[in-house]
């Protein structure tokens, strides 16, 4: 392959997977690049979970190409999917073993998972997701959220170099929610990338490094957060007489909404200079940056699950 | 792989339930002889039966020739059916493969661990019945008739019941296969069960045709009932040898059809 | 079918070779599928090599082959439903079943035929003396000393050597042809055809094929006339040619076994003691009448070779159990003369009227030559 995909962790060229006449993924370049944290959004049905599992060879593309890890999927499975840990549409385990029974089994099922080092190892990640001391209650008697936790310790005991997630918050409490946040930032931080599939537009703004958009099997947006939300050119001035705005600023405003008022310009000191000037009351300023929900809704379009009559 | 998949299904209650019902039915035929001192008559009941109330040490085979027929067929067929299918529904499946497991290798562990499961049902199966042929009945440990009216020495019994025991297991790898098979068709453990059953019973049937006659040595049933042959004397191996060479095609064409679909089936459960 | 040379099916197969990696596996699954059950119908089609041996030679040689030691696996599979009475059940299953039979052959005198039965099996160990028969699942050996001559058909007379011997034995040289060549236990066989000459015959051919090699008769199929397929078809499916050695054929009784001595055969015994004399005529239906050494002079035997005639009075007793198997037969043809069965080519009739049957006539001749018969028998003659 081309030195490009060494430099990349994910790379798919067309890829395409087509059920009879339906497109359920249809041509998408994902461009995933070492250090990222990167946030895969996309309704439900857009073909966020087929892509998930042609990346990991559990699906096999109609068309296309997909590179992990600098290597074609899935000929190189058996020498990338162990340097992948992969959370995909919810945990599963076998209910009558305990979660340590759970995922020394799992590791044993595959190569790379030495088993010298597999009881120090699970016990690492099972304190990691807290779940140090759950003992030997079997998964069946495991809450959901529990799971989860269970499903994210499989993921991490090989210490991936590239983390799979499809929706990880799923049944977490906000607590939960923010432990499993502050524990993808820790990870990421040491070095790992981290592809993260959610329907969750906060969840991936709040984590994400990298965006990318699908919609109805197209990936409509792929983008480094940062450019998506840089700001505008224009300065958002917060008022309680927002009429005596667009009379002092004649011409450079570009709406008014209640007592926001959107002002081309992108120096707020310039702006505030003017209407301090002018005597009007300035509560609030900030320059304007779009929110990831703007910029998803502009690039995508109406939700999938809408049927509408033809 | 083949370890993981016993540590799998030998740590399942399940697994232990099935041989528990198994070894039911031999306990309860034996417990009823020996209360009501009544044996089947000659050419009517199953294999070695009528000879049990002579001979306790027996009892081992009439056993396996009480469950043969039906009850080992159906346990194999749920747990083999259960093999792919299973993880599928449970979605361990996609666990394992993005592990990754090895499509080929977990299909091959699947039905090795399944036969592990046969040889150690059967094993179990003659263990109890030997224990309840030698409490039950007068047992003549140290000699048998075989069936042909020669004496065997408790040596050559004990080595004729091993290799009836190994024939037994080896008759159950048709049905393992099949099972096997449908098992990477359907994401219905239920579903790949009732098939091999379906394929067992279809079999079953068209061996008391004339009719079918001439697929009958190709039926996956047809040579179950050979291990007898064992115990005539000389030992009567065109059956038997018919029989393993029968089950090793049927598991080779099965595994490689297995594997023509699974090696690139989309895994979407 | 591929790869039977359909070169569509071919071109099918290399496309999708060609194609995707499921494609590809499945071709290859059926090519695996295809060449297996090619095999046996290719081994099957094998042509075997004729010899050029006349008919007379080959029936020399069946005949002059009970010598030859060997050993085998024979099935015999019998095409005649007969009706089922309480003395004749055995004999009923024989003709009607499939036999499944092994063999050690060291000579007449000493010769073993186990009858395998799925749960257990029946021997008959012939030495010089008598026979022990073994019965594995009644635990059971019994010592004949009868010196031969009649008796109810057995298992091993269903052996394709005992009956080909039997049915090639009094053939006339016209009625012998030959019929080609084939492969039967794996040896090359000459067929050898008998077509019985008499008029009353209800047995179309006799095929025999003979082992090339040793004249050991290896199948025999007697076919019926207008039957679609062979009355009684017996062959070995395995044969081996030596001496299986003397330990395989003798017989000492377990020693938990009951053991008891024979009393020669119940049936045929009982009816020499309860059947009245009759006075036969010395030829029925053109056939004519001979004797064999052990039967009771009561039974009326006619005919020869593959055609015969069996006549018995009939003791009240037997009598009433015969008619009441035959009346439950939803074949049997009842008429002025009495019931009358056929089974393939084995006509049965009970003559006599007023319900109660004074002769059984049976044997492999047309029904009208069964009537034919009975107008001929003292008693009868006015019906």
């Amino acid at each position: 392959m081309t030195a490009a995909t060494g430099a990349t962790v994910i790379a798919t060229r067309g890829l395409t997977k087509t059920y009879g006449r339906v497109h359920a993924v249809d041509g998408i370049d994902l461009d995933v690049r070492p250090g990222d944290v990167y946030g895969f959004l996309g309704a439900n049905g857009s073909g966020k979970t087929t892509t998930v599992r042609m990346l990991l060879g559990l699906v096999l593309p109609t068309r296309g190409e997909v590179h992990v890890l600098g290597q074609r999927m899935p000929r190189a499975g058996r020498r990338v999917l162990p340097r992948v840990g992969a959370l995909i549409e919810g945990p599963a385990f076998y209910g009558h073993l305990s979660g340590r029974e759970n995922l020394s089994l799992l590791d044993a099922s595959g190569p790379g998972g030495v088993r010298r080092t597999r009881r120090s190892r699970v016990d690492t990640v099972l304190e990691q997701v807290g779940l140090a001391g759950v003992g030997r209650r079997p998964v069946r008697a495991y809450s959901l959220g529990m799971r989860q936790r269970l499903g994210l310790a499989g993921a991490l005991l090989r210490r991936p170099e590239l983390l799979v997630l499809d929706e990880p918050t799923n049944g977490l409490d906000p607590q939960g929610i923010a432990e499993m946040r502050a524990l993808l930032l820790d990870l990421h931080r040491d070095g790992t990338t981290v592809f993260l599939s959610s329907h969750l537009l906060a969840e991936v703004e709040q984590m994400a490094t990298r965006v990318g958009v699908l919609d109805r099997g197209r990936l409509v947006l792929q983008e480094q957060l940062s450019v998506l939300t840089a700001p505008t050119g224009a300065t958002v001035v917060t008022t309680p007489q927002p009429e005596r705005v667009t009379a002092t600023l004649d011409g450079r405003v570009r709406a008014v909404d209640g007592q926001r008022v959107v002002v081309r310009g992108d120096d707020p000191a310039e702006v505030n200079a003017r209407l301090v000037a002018a005597g009007v009351p300035v509560t609030g300023l900030a320059l304007e940056r779009p929110t990831l929900e703007e910029v998803v809704l502009a690039a995508a379009g109406t939700s999938t699950d809408r049927v509408e009559a033809p | 792989m083949i370890a993981v998949e016993l540590r799998k299904l030998f740590r399942r209650p399940r697994t232990w339930a099935t041989i528990g019902v198994l070894n039911a039915l031999p306990i309860v035929v034996a417990v009823l002889l020996a209360v009501t001192d009544l044996a089947p008559r000659p050419g009517q009941g199953p294999a070695f039966l009528s000879a049990v109330l002579t001979n306790g040490a027996l009892f081992p085979l009439a056993a396996l020739g009480i469950v043969l027929p039906l009850f080992l067929p159906i346990a194999v067929a749920v747990v083999a059916g259960d093999s792919v299918a299973g993880e599928a529904q449970a979605g361990t499946l996609r666990y394992l493969l993005a592990r990754p497991a090895g499509r080929t290798r977990l299909l091959v562990g699947k039905l090795v661990a399944v036969l592990v499961f046969v040889l150690v049902t059967v094993l179990i199966v003659a263990a109890v019945g030997f224990l309840l042929g030698t409490t039950l009945f007068q047992a003549q440990p140290l000699a048998g008739t075989s069936v042909s009216g020669t004496t065997l020495t408790a040596g050559q019994l004990a080595g004729r019941t091993a290799l009836a025991i190994g024939y037994v297991v080896v008759s159950m790898c048709g049905v393992a296969a099949f099972a096997l098979f449908f098992s990477t068709l359907t994401d219905s453990p239920l579903g790949a069960t009732l098939g091999a059953l379906a394929v067992l019973i279809a079999s079953s049937l068209l061996l008391t045709l004339d009719a079918a006659a001439p697929i009958a040595p190709y039926l996956p049933t047809r040579y179950w009932l050979a291990f007898v042959d064992l115990f005539r004397d000389p030992i009567l191996w065109r059956d038997v040898s018919r029989g393993l060479g029968l089950q090793g095609v049927y598991v080779g064409v099965l595994l490689a059809a297995s594997w023509a679909n699974f090696a690139t089936k989309d895994v979407k459960s | 079918m591929w790869p039977g040379g359909d070169p569509d099916g071919f071109r099918t197969v290399v496309r999708m070779a060609q194609g995707s990696g499921a494609a590809r596996r499945w071709a290859l699954v059926t090519g695996l599928v295809a060449v297996l059950v090619a095999l046996p119908v290719v081994i099957g089609a094998w042509p075997a090599p004729d010899a050029d041996r006349s008919a007379a030679e080959l029936r020399a040689a069946a005949l002059s082959s009970t010598d030859v030691d060997f050993s085998g696996y024979a099935e015999s599979a019998g095409g005649l439903a007969l009706p089922a009475t309480d003395q004749l059940g055995s004999v009923a299953d024989l003709f009607s079943s499939r036999t499944r039979m092994r063999v050690w052959w060291r000579g007449p005198a000493d010769n073993r035929v186990d009858v395998l039965t799925p749960a257990g099996e029946t021997d008959v160990h012939q030495d010089t003396d008598g026979r022990w028969t073994w019965d594995f699942e009644a635990d059971r050996a019994v010592r004949d000393v009868s010196a031969g001559g009649l008796a109810l058909p057995a298992a091993g007379d269903l052996l394709p050597t005992t009956l080909a011997r039997r049915l090639l034995s009094e053939a006339r040289p016209a009625e012998l042809s030959r019929a080609g060549a084939d492969r039967v236990a794996g040896r090359d066989a000459l067929a050898l055809r008998v077509v019985p000459a008499d008029a009353a015959a209800s047995v179309a051919r006799v095929d025999v094929w003979v082992d090339a090699g040793s004249g050991l008769p290896l199948q025999v199929q007697v076919w019926g006339k207008g039957a679609g397929r062979p009355a009684v078809d017996t062959r070995f499916l395995d044969v081996a040619l030596g001496d299986p050695g003397a330990a395989v054929t003798a017989f000492a009784p377990p020693a938990d076994a009951r053991v008891r001595a024979g009393s020669g055969d119940d049936v045929l015994d009982e009816a020499g003691r309860r059947l009245s004399s009759v006075s036969f005529p010395g030829t029925l239906a053109g056939l004519p009448r001979r004797t064999v050494a052990g039967a009771p002079p009561a039974v009326g035997l006619y005919g020869r070779g593959v055609t015969l005639l069996a006549v018995v009075p009939l003791p009240y007793g037997v009598a009433v159990d015969l008619s009441r198997a035959a009346a439950a037969d939803p074949d049997a043809v009842r008429d002025q003369l009495g019931v009358r069965l056929t089974a393939g080519p084995l006509g049965i009739l009970l003559a006599g009227d007023s319900g109660v049957p004074a002769y059984l006539l049976t044997g492999t001749v047309t029904t009208d030559a069964l009537a034919q018969a009975a107008r001929a028998l003292p008693g009868l003659a006015a019906a």
